[in-house]
């Protein structure tokens, strides 16, 4: 009992005044109507330094009945608090009148009512105002209003330390039964790790057999258990509320009122709460292995290490500054599976550099996978696929957030994808795939390619969609991932933040070749069984997007073209998008390679781009151009070759012409178009007649113009053209061929 | 819910096989026709025991039966298998990504080969070395006793965090003070006054096969009866083991020093308690729990196992229930006389692997170890016999249940194990089961 405390004297109202005049001298210039604003104001303000002078300074046992002086000074400090709020100063002096009872309990609930700050509330008001409760005069009623108003403005306190010092005289009042539930809330919300006492403890636990399991009580305990968990036991009823009830009352809205008015906005009362999850509600399911555990802290059970070392549980941090402020210290929580629960500890967890602690995350990870997925063997057809959806997707989340997928997450869906259907939960366990992390080359096709060739031949249009852009994902993440953790020398990268392991740049390389030439494989013959659906062809462009930058953007000297079953597919595709994205790629494939040739002139390197590579550009290269641009497709010595005599039988006019940017099927639309636009008065369309160069010139402007922006790239960077030359092109590729 | 009458008739024939010198059995053959009013709760048919059974059909069914596929194969090292079922390819898929987390994955170096393994150690061989004057069942610690003459329910258990076997006693009071805290819902309770169950958790010494095995865990808890004399004897309300006997070696070397692996649990008492249990250790040693049951193949090992201690130990019968999927459920119970179960098993041991250069050297399969051809053709042996009076064939039903004198096992993970001798045996093989189940 030996705390002392700061009484404060009474505020010096005279300065206060007089910096109220001196705003009033500065707007005396203003309009007349402003002016009697202000004056009105002025007045106001005059009127409530002389209440608050007459509240200071009223004598105790002053009457109340029939006393005009004091209704008028109460009701000017009415108006000014309900429009304004009161000033520290202000509500220092009227606490101190209302406490200390100087006319009696009968003004003292109606002051209390009108105690709405401005901006803060003094502690040194607060701690006096305490004292005199703890004089013990004032009526329950009052005390309760007391403790209510303190509640209210709990936030607004300034200095809350000098609170915590006096927590032993408030947690004395807990046992005044009516008091009990708002003190409960007010120490809850006092209560440091220093504070939890096993007297205490003992003190609640005796409250909580005289009156039974009372929410506010269990709260109370239940932060203790967070800070103490080896002093007390609980378990909470599954049914509580969560939190305190408002006990705000009269104020609260008020105080948004005067805030509103004050700053033009209201500070969120939103507690920054650790844990986001919510309780799974139904009561259907038995088996929790889908349930992410709660963050609790461990229960000290070695005492001899508890306390000489100062560590702060993760449950007791709920704001980002505190986890900063705290890195060093903190300590898991009793089960790791609870910190996919929170973001904040999701942040932590990128921190943790602790190997048990993420073999511990992923036995619990694994276990869940594989009970709910895997060993079903209790009925798993009657698990609510919600909450499983809801697992996964807090799953994805975390792993989206961490960038790095979970290593029981990879090695079940090692498991899964040999008995997936390939439609259950299709876009959780695309999703999961797609962050696999890198898979050694020499057991990559025993663990991937099998299964998912499997489910890729026998599954719908979309899941082959859907499996080529998790493919996609996956390949951004490897490239993403060499690109972050590749050592200086080049040779060799950390594959995981988490482990030592090391993969050298050569096996990265095959891993990432063996994965584009699987997809490679998967989209030609997908291509081949939907009839080139151009959707399909969409995301089997996607990922060629991807590999096209691989040496530009990731800096990884690897080049794989595509297949034939995906480039002819796509040149012949029927809508021009598809063309034109093509030749989007190939434009990149070209700056690709020609920067890796530079490069490689340049510096001396372990690994080059492969000649054949180069080869098949060329090749490529050399056949759009004859075909879109030169009209001489199936020309001997390209890579597609047709007898004359089959042409001929075939009975298409021209037919070396009948792929040419004008008769394209994907262009051809836009030919008629411009032909139209070009001679609107002619009757027939001859689409020769764009052939001649001027008009040709014309025609490609007007195709660039159309937002074909591969196209315009691609020609502009291969073929070397002047309006004015005969109809001739020439590829400029050759320098590319080694 | 209707429930079904359940028919039952036993054939009893007492025959002298003519054809086959080995069996002169006394088969006594139960059917349990299920036979169910309302068709539409086909499956609701129950024999005291039989609900579990019934719940693992959808899943388990079908892994008892590729299991045996799987084994076979793996013998055979055909990898080919044309099944592609759940189990089979998800073991054949752990045992290959075992080299490959092994070396990928940087906190399991060198992950366990982890499958079934293929041949065992026979318990007599153990006992044989172990106690050379042949004391038989004496030599187990009061503690293994405790094991014994219970049915235990069956848990597998992922490596125990921070778990410390000098810290049993702080262990047991707050498990206590926890169970006190759940039974009060929404009371708090101060740590480490308990009242009503009182909780006991020891050490099982000798339970231990290698270095790597963690002593086991026994845990028990006493309910105090309100007006109880002081002296009277708690009533025992649950108890409980936690064990690792004969674990993998290299998948338990290569877990960090704070796991501590007791892959398997076994529970007797309620239900209520077990959850309780299971929620305290989850949240104590951040572990987590699942069913264990016991597929085909391991209760066809454990029958062999058995039968092949009679010549110590006489096994009383040999009795395996075989559940058939037909509508309505069918059951068989199938018991075949000790000396002749022990005279098949002889007869499939004796031209076994182990040459023909030591043919009927009863020494040279005192090493003890028994392979799976064996045990198959030993079941086989009783499946062609069923067949040729019944003309029922086993082999394409579901094995759930094996007992004997020493000890009875059923495919819901139900364990009861009656003579101490042949305890370690029957674990090594469980622990295997478990070991099989972690997710890593």
């Amino acid at each position: 009992m030996a705390v002392t405390l700061h009484l404060p004297r009474p505020p010096d109202l005279n300065s206060s005044s007089s910096t109220d005049s001196s705003s009033l001298n500065r707007s005396v210039n203003r309009s007349v109507r402003v002016a009697e604003i202000v004056r009105r104001k002025t007045e106001a303000k005059d009127s409530l330094v002389a209440a608050l002078k007459y509240f200071a300074e009223v004598e105790a046992g002053t009457p109340v009945q029939g006393n005009d002086e004091l209704e008028r000074n109460l009701v000017s400090v009415e108006r000014v608090a309900y429009s304004k709020g009161l000033s520290p100063e202000a509500i220092s002096v009227m606490l101190e009148f209302a406490m200390s009872l100087r006319m009696g309990t009968s003004p003292c609930v109606r002051v209390l009512k009108c105690l709405l700050p401005t901006t803060v509330v003094p502690h040194q008001a607060v701690v006096r105002a305490v004292v005199w409760l703890c004089v013990g005069k004032l009526p329950i009623s009052t005390q309760v209003v007391f403790i209510k108003w303190v509640l209210t403005v709990f936030d607004m306190i300034d200095a809350k330390d000098h609170l915590r010092a006096i927590y032993g005289f408030l947690f004395s009042f807990v046992t005044e039964e009516n008091l009990c539930p708002y003190i409960c809330h007010l120490l809850y919300l006092l209560t440091r790790k220093e504070s939890v006492r096993l007297f205490r403890v003992r003190k609640l636990l005796e409250l909580q057999s005289k009156l039974g399991k009372q929410p506010f009580l269990l709260h109370l305990l239940s932060l203790y258990k967070v800070f103490c968990p080896e002093l007390v036991t609980l378990s909470l009823p599954s049914r509580m509320r969560a939190g305190f009830r408002n006990y705000n009352g009269p104020w609260k809205s008020a105080l948004i009122a005067i805030q509103k008015r004050n700053t033009g906005q209201v500070s969120s009362d939103l507690p920054l709460a650790l844990e986001t999850m919510e309780r799974s509600g139904s009561r259907k399911r038995k088996l929790g292995h889908m349930d992410l555990p709660a963050l609790t802290p461990v229960v000290q059970i070695q005492t001899q290490t508890s306390y000489n070392k100062a560590v702060v549980p993760l449950a007791h941090i709920n704001s980002f500054v505190k986890l900063l402020e705290n890195l060093h210290l903190i300590e898991l929580p009793a089960q790791m599976g609870s910190l996919l629960g929170s973001s904040l500890a999701l942040q932590y967890l990128d921190c943790v550099q602790d190997e048990s602690a993420f073999l511990r995350l992923n036995f619990w990870l694994g276990h869940a996978l594989h009970e709910e997925f895997l060993f079903c063997g209790h009925g798993g057809a009657s698990h609510s696929t919600d909450e499983v959806v809801k697992f996964l997707e807090r799953l994805l989340s975390s792993q989206h957030f961490l960038q790095e997928g979970f290593s029981s997450t990879e090695a079940f869906l090692y498991k899964f994808l040999n008995v997936w259907d390939g439609s259950l939960l299709r876009p959780q366990i695309l999703g999961l795939l797609s962050s696999i992390p890198v898979v050694p080359s020499s057991c990559i096709g025993r663990l991937l390619f099998e299964p998912l060739m499997q489910l890729f031949l026998t599954s719908t249009l979309f899941f082959k969609c859907g499996l080529i852009d998790s493919l996609n994902g996956m390949l951004v993440k490897w490239l993403t991932w060499h690109s972050v953790y590749a050592r200086e020398d080049g040779l060799d990268i950390s594959l995981n933040s988490h482990t030592s392991m090391n993969m050298s740049l050569s096996g990265f390389m095959h891993s990432v070749m063996e994965l584009v030439q699987f997809v490679g494989r998967l989209a030609s013959m997908g291509l081949q069984l939907e009839g080139c659906h151009s959707l399909l062809l969409s995301f089997v462009l996607d990922f060629y997007d991807t590999v096209c930058d691989m040496f530009r953007k990731y800096g990884l000297p690897l080049l794989v073209m595509p297949p034939v079953g995906v480039f002819y597919p796509a040149l012949f595709a029927t809508d021009s998008v598809s063309v034109d994205r093509l030749a989007q790629i190939m434009y990149r494939y070209k700056i690709n390679l020609t920067s890796a040739k530079k490069q490689e002139k340049q510096t001396e390197q372990a690994f080059h781009i492969s000649r054949q590579t180069y080869l098949e550009f060329n090749r490529y290269l050399v056949f759009m151009v004859n075909c879109l641009w030169n009209s001489k497709v199936f020309q001997p010595g390209t890579a597609v070759e047709l007898s004359e005599e089959l042409l001929l039988r075939s009975r298409v006019p021209q037919y070396k012409a009948s792929f040419d940017l004008i008769h394209h099927p994907a262009f051809l639309g836009h030919a008629v178009d411009f032909h139209r636009k070009c001679w609107p008065e002619k009757r027939e369309v001859d689409l020769n007649s764009i052939k001649p160069s001027k008009v040709w010139g014309w025609y490609l402007e007007y195709l660039f113009t159309q937002g074909f922006d591969g196209l315009k790239q691609f020609i502009q960077s291969n073929i070397s053209w002047r309006p004015s030359s005969a109809s001739g092109a020439k590829t400029t590729d050759t320098d590319l061929e080694k | 819910m209707c429930r079904c009458s359940v028919f039952c008739w036993k054939i009893c024939c007492y025959m002298r096989s003519s054809q086959t010198d080995f069996l002169r059995s006394v088969v006594v053959v139960s059917f349990l026709f299920h036979r169910v009013h309302n068709t539409s709760n086909a499956c609701d048919d129950d024999d005291d025991d039989d609900d579990d059974d019934d719940d693992d059909d959808g899943g388990g069914g079908d892994d008892d039966d590729d299991d045996d596929d799987d084994d076979d194969d793996a013998d055979d090292d055909n990898d080919d298998a044309a099944v592609l079922s759940g189990v089979l390819v998800q073991r054949r898929s752990r045992q290959s990504y075992r080299s490959y987390v092994g070396s990928h994955l940087g906190f399991t170096p060198g992950f366990p080969q982890r499958r079934l393994t293929t041949s065992r150690v026979a318990a007599r061989g153990r006992r044989g070395a172990r106690a050379p004057g042949g004391r038989g069942a004496a030599e187990a610690s009061p503690a293994q006793l405790a094991l014994l003459a219970r049915e235990w329910q069956l848990s597998y258990v992922t490596p125990l965090y921070r778990f410390r076997h000098d810290q049993l006693r702080s262990y047991a009071r707050q498990l206590g003070a926890f169970l006190a805290a759940e039974t009060r819902r929404g009371e708090a309770a101060e740590a480490g006054l308990e009242d009503g169950l009182k909780v006991s958790i020891t050490l099982v010494a000798g339970m231990a096969q290698t270095e790597e095995d963690a002593d086991a865990v026994f845990i028990q808890m006493h309910s105090k009866r309100q007006f109880a004399a002081p002296d009277d004897p708690h009533k025992l309300a649950w108890s409980g083991w936690l064990a690792c006997v004969g674990g993998d070696a290299d998948y338990l070397r290569s877990l960090p020093p704070d796991f501590v692996c007791l892959p398997l649990l076994g529970a007797s008492g309620a239900e209520g308690l077990t959850a309780l249990v299971k929620a305290w250790f989850r949240r104590t040693f951040d572990c987590c729990f699942g069913p264990l049951e016991i597929n085909s193949v391991n209760l066809q090992w454990l029958a062999a196992l058995w039968t092949d201690c009679h010549a110590q130990t006489s096994i009383q019968q040999l009795k395996l229930v075989w559940s058939l999927p037909v509508e309505p459920p069918l059951q068989v119970t199938y018991t075949v006389h000790p000396q002749d179960a022990w005279e098949l098993w002889e007869s499939v041991r004796q031209p076994g692997e182990r040459g023909e250069e030591d043919v009927g050297e009863e020494e040279g399969e005192e090493d003890g170890s028994i392979a799976i051809e064996e045990v198959a053709r030993f079941i086989k042996g009783l499946q062609s016999h069923f067949y040729r009076h019944f003309r029922v064939e086993l082999s394409a039903e579901r094995l759930t249940q094996v007992s004997t004198a020493l000890g009875a096992a059923k495919h819901s993970g139900r364990l009861k194990i009656s003579n101490s001798s042949y305890m370690i045996t029957t674990l090594t093989l469980l622990t295997e089961c478990a070991l099989l189940k972690m997710p890593i």
